[in-house]
Parts: C-alpha cells; sequence; structure tokens
C-alpha cells in the first residue's frame, strides 16, 4: 500500500494477523507473504514462502522514522516471521522495531528470520525493542548486509526478557562500511543465548560490537561474540557483564579471527557485580536498595 | 535549654576489627554549624559514614539519636527521610546515570539551581573535577532539603575561587535556612567562610578539644599542628 502526504509508515501485527500498514512515498510496506508473491528478487532471498512478518522496502529519503510492531495478546501464539528490510543507496533511515507480548504468562513463542540489506552509502539506525512475559520463548535471527560505504547503528534493547532467548545476529561489512552493533539485555529468571558474528569482509570496513548484559534472578546467559576480519578493518569487541543475584551466571565468550595481518582487531571482556560503595553512596540520597540497584542497572544498559 | 539535633553518645566504632572510634560524644543544636577538624586517619570520614548509616562499619557500643529518636540502628535511606544528609569527600562514579536523573528522583520539590548546570547532563562523577566533585555533592544535599548536613572535606581539592562558590551556595541554601551543619575538615580553609559555632578536634579516634573560637583552633593548629592539640590542658574553650 503506498500513500501520499503521510508523515509515518509502519506494519502493525498482533499474534498472526496483520492489523495494520502504511506505506509512504518511496516506502514500500507489505506482508512479507505478500512481497514473494509480488516481487520475483524477493524469492530469492528466502529459501521458502513467508508465512508471516514484513517487507519494508525504502526507494526513496523519508523525513520520519519507519516503525513495526509485532505483538503477541493471547495465549499459546507461535508466531514464525520472516522479514526484510531494504534500504536504497545513499538513503539515511531510521527504524523503530517493537517486538513484545500483552501479558506476563502468555506461554507465546516469537521466531523471527530477518534480512536487513543496505545498499551503497545508505545508513540505518536501527532500534530493535522487546519486552517480554516471563513465560515466553523469543529466537530473533537477523543478517545484516552493509553495502559499500554504508554505516549502520543497531541497538538491541530487552528489558522486559522472556523465559528463553535465542538472540542470533550476522552482519557483513562490505569495502569502507561501518557497523555500531550494542546489545543491552536485561536477564530476569531467563535463560539467554547470544551469538553475533561480524564478517569484516570489505577493505576499510570497521565495526564495534557492544554487549551490556545483567544477570538477576535464576539468569543464564551465554554470550558469544565474533569477528572475523578478511581484509584490511578494523573491529572492536566490548563485552561487559553485570551479576546482581548470587544465583544467576554469565557466561562471555569473546573471539577474534583475523586473515589480514594488517587487520586491527580488539576485545575487552569483563564481568562484575554492582559495588557496595554505589549503592550505599544512593541509599545516602534517600533510595532504597532496590531503587538504588535499578539506577544502576539502568545506567550500565545505557550505550 | 535548647534540644539537640543530632546527640553521638560514647559511640566505639569497628572497621575490620580496628577500633576507629572510642568513646565520640557529640551533640548539634538545630541551626548550629560545627566544625570537626583532625589529622589524616583521625576517624572523621568514619565519623561522618557512621552517622549517615553507612553499613559498612560496625558500632561496638554507644548510641545515635536525631530528635531525641535512637537512629544507631536505622538504614541509611531511612536517615535521609529524617533529615540527615552527607557530602562524600570522594564520591563514586555512577556510569550511565546522569546527575539531573539522579536529582529528579531525589529532590522533594522541583530542583532549580543557578550553580552547576553544566554539570546535570553528565553522568554522576563520571570524569569529574575535584571540584565539579564537590557541588555536585552540595546540589544532590540542597535537593534534599536536610535538617543536617555533614560535609566531608568539602574544601579539599577546590581552589580559592571554587571555595568561595561552594560556601556561598552553602550559605544560601543551607546556612540561612538553619540547616545545622557538620564540617569536615583538614585543612579548615572553609571555615574562614562558614564561621562555625564549636569547632572540635578529633585526634586518633577521641574528640580530645572543642573550642568557640575556630581562629583560635585554626591559628594553633597552624602553628604547632595537632600534636599540641593532644597536650593541650588550657587553649581549648571547652562548653
Amino acid at each position: 500500500m503506498v500513500m501520499k502526504n503521510v508523515k509515518n509508515a509502519h506494519f502493525w501485527q498482533i499474534d498472526h494477523k496483520v492489523r495494520n500498514i502504511l506505506g509512504a512515498e518511496g516506502v514500500v510496506v507489505l506482508s512479507s507473504p505478500q512481497a514473494w508473491q509480488k516481487f520475483d528478487w524477493v524469492r530469492s532471498l528466502f529459501k521458502e514462502k513467508p508465512k508471516e512478518g514484513y517487507f519494508v522496502w525504502v526507494k526513496k529519503q523519508v523525513p520520519f522514522p519507519l516503525s513495526t510492531c509485532v505483538t503477541i495478546a493471547s495465549p499459546k501464539i507461535s508466531q514464525n516471521l520472516t522479514n526484510l528490510l531494504v534500504i536504497e543507496k545513499g538513503l539515511k533511515i531510521k527504524a523503530n522495531v517493537v517486538c513484545n507480548a500483552a501479558k506476563n504468562n502468555l506461554y507465546g513463542s516469537h521466531r523471527a528470520k530477518g534480512k536487513l540489506i543496505l545498499k551503497e552509502g545508505a545508513s540505518l539506525d536501527y532500534y530493535h525493542f522487546h519486552q517480554w512475559g516471563e513465560k515466553d520463548f523469543v529466537s530473533p535471527d537477523y543478517e545484516f548486509t552493509l553495502g559499500k560505504n554504508s554505516k549502520l547503528v543497531y541497538n538491541y534493547k530487552n528489558l522486559l526478557p522472556p523465559a528463553n532467548l535465542e538472540l542470533r545476529t550476522v552482519i557483513y561489512g562490505k569495502e569502507n562500511s561501518s557497523s555500531n552493533i550494542n546489545f543491552l539485555i536485561n536477564g530476569i529468571n531467563s535463560k539467554i543465548k547470544i551469538e553475533d558474528i561480524l564478517f569484516l569482509e570489505g577493505e576499510n570496513s570497521q565495526g564495534i560490537v557492544k554487549l551490556r548484559l545483567v544477570g538477576r534472578k535464576k539468569s543464564d546467559i551465554d554470550a558469544r561474540s565474533e569477528i572475523v576480519a578478511k581484509n584490511i578493518v578494523k573491529g572492536h569487541l566490548d563485552c561487559q557483564g553485570l551479576l546482581v543475584d548470587k544465583d544467576s551466571k554469565i557466561s562471555l565468550t569473546p573471539k577474534l579471527i583475523c586473515q589480514n595481518r594488517e587487520a586491527q582487531l580488539t576485545h575487552e571482556a569483563s564481568i562484575g557485580r554492582i559495588a557496595e560503595e554505589q549503592l550505599t553512596y544512593l541509599r545516602m540520597r534517600g533510595l532504597s536498595e532496590k531503587e538504588a540497584t535499578d539506577l544502576i542497572i539502568s545506567g550500565f544498559l545505557k550505550i | 535549654m535548647e534540644k539537640s539535633l543530632l546527640k553521638v553518645e560514647k559511640l566505639k566504632v569497628k572497621v575490620n576489627g580496628k577500633e576507629i572510634l572510642k568513646d565520640i560524644s557529640l551533640q548539634i543544636k538545630k541551626g548550629e554549624v560545627q566544625a570537626l577538624l583532625g589529622p589524616n586517619a583521625s576517624g572523621k570520614s568514619t565519623l561522618s559514614q557512621v552517622i549517615s548509616g553507612n553499613p559498612k562499619y560496625e558500632i561496638t557500643s554507644g548510641e545515635i539519636l536525631f530528635q531525641n529518636k535512637k537512629i544507631t540502628k536505622l538504614s541509611p535511606e531511612k536517615r535521609v527521610k529524617l533529615g540527615i544528609v552527607s557530602a562524600w569527600q570522594m564520591p563514586p562514579a555512577i556510569k550511565g546515570v546522569k546527575l539531573s536523573s539522579l536529582l529528579e528522583k531525589i529532590s522533594k520539590k522541583e530542583f532549580k539551581t543557578s550553580e552547576g548546570k553544566e554539570l546535570l547532563e553528565r553522568e554522576i562523577n563520571v570524569d569529574f573535577s575535584g571540584g565539579e566533585k564537590k557541588i555536585s555533592e552540595i546540589l544532590q544535599i540542597t535537593a534534599l532539603n536536610p535538617k543536617l548536613v555533614i560535609f566531608d572535606e568539602i574544601d579539599s581539592g577546590l581552589d580559592i575561587k571554587k571555595l568561595e562558590v561552594a560556601a556561598k551556595i552553602i550559605k544560601k541554601e543551607l546556612i540561612s535556612k538553619k540547616t545545622a551543619l557538620l564540617i569536615i575538615t583538614h585543612s579548615g580553609h572553609i571555615l574562614n567562610f562558614l564561621k562555625p559555632d564549636i569547632t572540635n578536634i578529633l585526634v586518633e579516634g577521641e574528640i580530645i578539644c572543642k573550642d568557640k573560637d575556630y581562629k583560635r583552633v585554626l591559628r594553633t593548629i597552624k602553628k604547632y599542628g595537632y600534636e599540641k592539640c593532644k597536650k593541650c590542658t588550657f587553649l581549648a574553650d571547652r562548653p
């Protein structure tokens, strides 16, 4: 659907039903099955016909952010999404992507397989917000392809995690591309598995990947973060964990693979706890121990 | 007789098994400004932290009363609610949290300031200079609308200009509103601006002298050091 003179472009799905789709001039927004039918080139990007999900194709510069919202609102829903976002050459786009559960105890399942393609010189600021119920299973699997001279800022923020989160992200950076990837996850009684790989393929491509992981209330977090340098590139991994409760666990595995001796790859990784001194300081400003802990965590989860 | 706001009675405090404060007694009245001077490691900061309720210190005997109620076992946040607030000598950094966010959270009324505006959008104490930390502490304290403020080495690391700024805010926001102050200082520089009613000398965990004339105390310490205080039998005008 294409509309003129609108100041928004969005896709909104609840459970399995598409509630609203709004395109704009230069922005095509469809459901993935519709896009599969309509465009031959879409078919080449996916192995099989999508069941549900969104397709956003940005062909012209727009002054507003794109937005998508996929919600689980009914009990025991199992979503299986296939999403595709394509940004044409030289466009600078912002996107706000929300996936959530409307209630805390829906036992929902949200699987999303997505491809995001930034063509030459394109720029994307992608804000990915997750908010789940404590019984949900969530598995996003996203692949970013960054064309020559393109620029990606990807912020994944999950402050209310599901029971089980499997987050997989792969980024391919072509010549002169840059990527700034941030994963901010507040583990509360959750089993979380994170796997991200940044392939710096093109000459002078560069990327920073930051992980900020909080372990609270019997959380078990296993994060594997990897950069592969295939050319003269620069990459940095910054993995930090904050273990709040005694019965939680965080495992961080940064990995650097260098296939070009002129590449510069670095990493830092640390896991710590909240300093008693910080807690006491904030309590001496009148905050309760819980309020002080929450404030320190909110600061840790900011980039 | 005017009632005490704060009363510390025969307080003994241990840290890691070592006795730091030995039999401390101190009274501060409403609106009174007192100073506590002492050499390094005499127990000044420990006293500040103990009155504010830092749980890492072990009180082995004695009591702390505030407005005639025992607060010896009260949590730090409850003491703040009663009106006891302290400025830290070396406040920790809180990454990712703007000073303005904390001030909004703790402030009892809409927070306004003419000083330190440039600090509001910065993360609390992250890369703050010594002077900026002191101004940040004063801003936080004034936001809490306290009855008693303990300043721990508020004058350390401040040049004369910053010291004047700090003293100006303290006078305007606290002293003029009859807030009681306990000013802990090693150098004593700030006392010339804040003019305490009583000056206490703490040496080796004991208050060994109380004097109403802070100038005389400063002169004596400048001339003879704290060693003289230990031996002194007549200089002090013990109230």
